[in-house]
């Protein structure tokens, strides 16, 4: 048993090396892993990715995110979310990332982060929005995601992500990225099926809010799309994947509650005409299709 | 200023909304103010489950008509949407449960599963790359500048705001 080890840790320490890292995190490697034992452990240790291995980690991200389902035909309402996004996110931490916006041709309702600062919002989630204040509050939550690296954090956390800010740094010719995308394809979906820790999902909220409020928005456009989601079925067939991986939507509410105290003097735009304008044809289509879908639409 | 701009523009000028009527009721005791202010002077305490029509939304707030017809301002936080006696069952589709309030259901929901685009557990789980998708995702990227004029069109100000923490606490800065 002692021999078989000992050639395991050779083999990861070599794989260590030749991974990139230098002789003094190779050897904190193997001393993490003697000391410890914790693999999973040692390798989130290992290094913290650079921000530019972060965007590429997130590229590969949202490839499989994109690949689940692809982006609705509709330019005039990707480059309005890509507007509102990138105004949301000038007030967060981070403002420089490079930052996109997406909506997917999806009927669920649900939003998703990726790391690097890719955003997609299904249609689904789209058609539940009464104006713009809702959408930066969705927006913001996910910018959220993004700034506190939770979804980083969360990959680097699964053994098999461990190499990955390696192969992230050495990605630079095409056939290494598409290697990285390939090494992260398992990973996303197993993460962005299971969903985050609670308490990253709560911390998002709570600077969602913030973060629209400071875009200059209505503090209560998130509550208010919680409030929406607490009135639907959690077993809902368009809900299920996101009351899966996120607390309920009461117990957000709950939780936002002190917080939202404190905006409470705040009087802000919604922008309910513009948000309309652009999200017309989501609803004209879903008419035709016969879908009853939201508060926007009368019957 | 591109075509972008100047479709913002032109869509600042356009100020009227049309508003679906939205029905909903009381999740606790609340009271009903005559003004959306904590201190506003209470008209009456509408009971726990008391149904209401949501006329508007303003911040914290919803002006609504209350059933013997008094109108006044209650919590968003106190408000759930719909009927409280007539919530769906599991198994239903496209929110059914919420948004019937003031309007009938179609009678198209039961069959609209078909022709469904989903993101669901099995679509993520079958999902291979796709670094086209991406590619197009990245061509509708705005510059900071676009998304200035877009919230300079929309009446946005930015404000410094301190984020909080879970009791509600402001915090130092992240």
């Amino acid at each position: 048993m002692g021999q078989t080890r000992h050639v395991v840790l050779s083999i990861m320490l070599a794989a260590a090396v030749l991974a990139g890292c230098s002789k003094q995190q190779a050897d904190a490697f193997m001393r993490n892993i003697n000391e410890s034992g914790g693999l999973k452990q040692t390798f989130a240790n290992l290094r913290e990715p650079t921000q530019a291995e972060e965007i590429r980690i997130g590229d590969g991200v949202a490839e499989t995110l994109l690949g689940a389902r692809p982006l609705l035909d509709d330019p005039d309402l990707q480059h309005y979310v890509n507007a509102i996004g990138v105004w949301v996110a000038q007030q967060s931490e981070r403002p420089d990332l490079p930052w996109h916006f997406g909506v997917n041709d999806s009927d669920h309702i649900n939003a998703f982060a990726a790391p690097g600062g890719h955003i997609i919002v299904t249609k689904g989630m789209m058609r539940q929005l009464r104006n713009e204040a809702e959408l930066a509050g969705v927006l913001g939550h996910e910018v959220a995601h993004v700034t506190q690296k939770h979804h980083l954090k969360a990959l680097r956390k699964s053994a098999l992500a461990n190499l990955l800010s390696a192969s992230a740094a050495a990605a630079t010719a095409e056939s290494r990225h598409a290697e990285l995308v390939q090494k992260l394809a398992g990973p996303t979906r197993e993460l962005y099926a299971r969903g985050l820790d609670k308490r990253d999902e709560f911390e998002a909220d709570r600077m969602g809010v913030v973060l629209s409020a400071r875009a200059g928005y209505d503090p209560y456009g998130l509550p208010a799309v919680l409030t929406t989601l607490a009135s639907a079925d959690p077993k809902d067939n368009f809900l299920t994947l996101l009351t899966k991986t996120h607390p309920p939507p009461q117990a957000r509410l709950d939780s936002l509650a002190p917080g939202l105290a404190t905006l409470d003097g705040i009087k802000a735009p919604q922008n309910p005409t513009r948000f309309q304008q652009y999200t017309r044809k989501l609803r004209v289509a879903s008419r035709k299709s016969g879908l009853q879908i939201g508060y926007l639409f009368p019957s | 200023m591109n075509v972008r701009t100047r479709l913002f523009a032109a869509l600042f000028l356009f100020s009227s909304a049309a508003f679906a009527a939205e029905s909903g009721y009381t999740i606790k005791a609340t009271d009903l103010k005559d003004k959306p202010y904590i201190d506003a002077v209470t008209i009456v305490t509408l009971p726990e489950k008391t149904q209401i029509e949501i006329v508007t939304r303003q911040g914290g707030w919803m002006h609504v008509r209350a059933p013997d017809k008094q109108q006044g301002w209650v919590r968003l936080l106190s408000v759930r949407l719909g009927n409280p006696d007539k919530r769906a069952k599991s198994g239903g589709n496209l929110l059914s449960a919420i948004g019937i309030g003031s309007r009938p259901r179609p009678t198209t929901t039961a069959t609209v599963t078909t022709g469904v685009r989903g993101f669901s557990e099995e679509d993520l789980a079958k999902a291979a790359p796709n670094a086209a998708e991406l590619e197009k995702m990245k061509g509708y990227a705005v510059t900071v500048a676009d998304a200035q004029q877009a919230a300079l069109q929309g009446d946005l100000e930015a404000r410094q705001i301190g984020y909080f923490d879970a009791d509600g606490k402001t915090m130092k800065e992240k």
